[in-house]
């Protein structure tokens, strides 16, 4: 992962590179909030916060994790802040799901049938039907590429929590894929 | 082949992401690999963790494709602090002016420290927000037109079209650039001949998107550093420059047309060579 050495704070290029980063934001944002509006302004809100907070960016890291970390915590606060069930209601899921045993059976679909027969929209569709949690960390791993440790950092979680949220999810990932594929078969 | 303790799959469990993300170390991979191998469940665990982790891989082209609104480029790019010159970096410290449409209540950004003050005017800036909120969707609406949203967008075109051109090795002739002038927007245009003498080094066009429709892109390169003039196809912008993005841009009017040049240099500089280009483009 990129480091940004040399960035200074409040710089031209400490502002070009963070606004580099906004399609990523924005992509992210969608798979938080599912409202395009919704993720317009989080992003928004994100950008308004890090340019206001430069000066506690420590120059050598990666800016784009630091501006994904605001994003994430923009966007827990939200949430809180409506007051809404849906993080409890998630971690039920998480709980629930994180205790079922790991598909024990056989492998009838090799890897590459997936690979060939399944499409970036479906791909999509079943990303976005992940529970919040699992979607989050997957996506962060596999389509943002940020490292354990900054995933950890942004989501607020261990490291360990991470990696089985990430585990959890491409394996529900797989079965959904999986199933969808033998329905349409 | 005996089968597998139920210990060594616990012991593997915890690996097993690692294994499909290549961050384990060697000794961790062999151990991995030599359970796998005796254990079908733990096997079909990794295949499957696999499958999508090369499948979301092979993907990621078309999941990454969806963009922001430029509109929302825009707003993110006026939050920028404002009345940052290049000299304030040098010693005395930026005054930081947010335009009127971020003026809402947020909340302090991660390690940010916590001040008590800021805890009290949390209420007042609460309410405020909630007047700005309503506000600002009117605000938008003025700032969409103004000059400064418009360079920002330009700005923006700019950094994406120079990375492009060095992936892409754009070199275009001038007589191709004036063509393309002609077929895609109607502009018959001669190219500066004091171009090459101004340090101005030809680099290609291309038509970028602004608004509802398409506007002129041409690219210029000087001192190695990119240079760009956009025509557009609409009036009744002020003849000034304007700072944004950390570059700047030059802008005004002729006939129908307006021509705004972008570039990451001084002001003196921006002026002369937006002066060539008045002297020769209509």
């Amino acid at each position: 992962m990129a480091r940004s050495q040399g960035l200074r704070q409040g710089s031209p290029a400490f502002e070009a590179e963070a606004l580099a980063s906004l399609d990523s934001l924005y992509r992210t944002a969608l798979r938080l909030t599912r409202v395009p509006a919704d993720a317009e302004d989080l992003v928004q809100e994100t950008y308004l916060k890090a340019f206001r907070a430069a000066d506690s960016f420590r120059p050598g890291t990666n800016l784009r994790a630091w501006l994904f970390t605001i994003l994430h915590n923009t966007a827990r606060n939200r949430i809180r802040d409506r007051a809404r069930d849906a993080v409890s209601v998630d971690s039920e899921v998480v709980d629930r799901l994180s205790e079922l045993p790991p598909p024990g059976g056989p492998i009838e679909t090799p890897e590459s049938l997936l690979l060939r027969q399944t499409m970036a929209p479906e791909l999509q569709a079943a990303i976005d039907a992940l529970p919040e949690a699992f979607r989050q960390a997957v996506w962060l791993r596999d389509v943002e590429e940020f490292s354990y440790a900054e995933i950890a950092d942004m989501l607020s979680i261990p490291a360990g929590t991470v990696m089985s949220r990430i585990s959890r999810g491409r394996r529900l990932l797989f079965e959904q894929l999986n199933h969808a594929r033998s329905v349409h078969v | 082949m005996p089968g597998p303790s139920m210990s060594s799959c616990a012991t593997i469990d915890p690996l097993v992401t690692a294994y499909v993300d290549d961050q384990l170390s060697d000794a961790e991979r062999a151990l991995v690999e030599r359970h796998v191998q005796a254990c079908p469940p733990c096997h079909a665990r990794v295949s499957a963790e696999r499958a999508v982790h090369d499948l979301i891989r092979t993907r990621r082209g078309a999941l990454t494709t969806p963009c922001a609104p430029r509109a929302l480029h825009a707003r993110c790019a006026q939050l920028q602090p404002r009345g940052v010159e290049a000299g304030d970096h040098a010693g005395r410290p930026a005054v930081i002016a947010f335009p009127d449409v971020a003026s809402r209540a947020v909340q302090a950004p991660p390690k940010a420290p916590a001040t008590p003050w800021r805890s009290r005017l949390v209420p007042l800036a609460f309410a405020a927000s909630l007047v700005l909120f309503v506000a600002s969707a009117f605000l938008y609406q003025l700032t969409i037109s103004s000059t400064h949203v418009m360079a920002a967008e330009l700005a923006a075109d700019h950094v994406k079209c120079s990375v492009l051109n060095g992936i892409l090795h754009t070199h275009d002739e001038a007589s191709a650039v004036e063509s393309s002038m002609l077929n895609g927007f109607g502009w018959k245009m001669r190219l500066p001949e004091g171009a090459p003498k101004a340090g101005l080094e030809l680099v290609g066009s291309r038509p970028c998107m602004y608004g509802e429709g398409k506007i002129a892109h041409i690219m210029y390169r000087r001192s190695g550093e990119p240079v760009s003039l956009f025509m557009l196809p609409e009036t009744g912008r002020a003849q000034e420059v304007v700072q944004v993005l950390g570059h700047r841009a030059a802008i005004w009017c002729d006939g129908k047309r307006t021509f705004v040049l972008v570039a990451r240099r001084p002001q003196e500089e921006v002026e002369q060579i937006a002066s060539l280009l008045q002297a020769s483009l209509k």
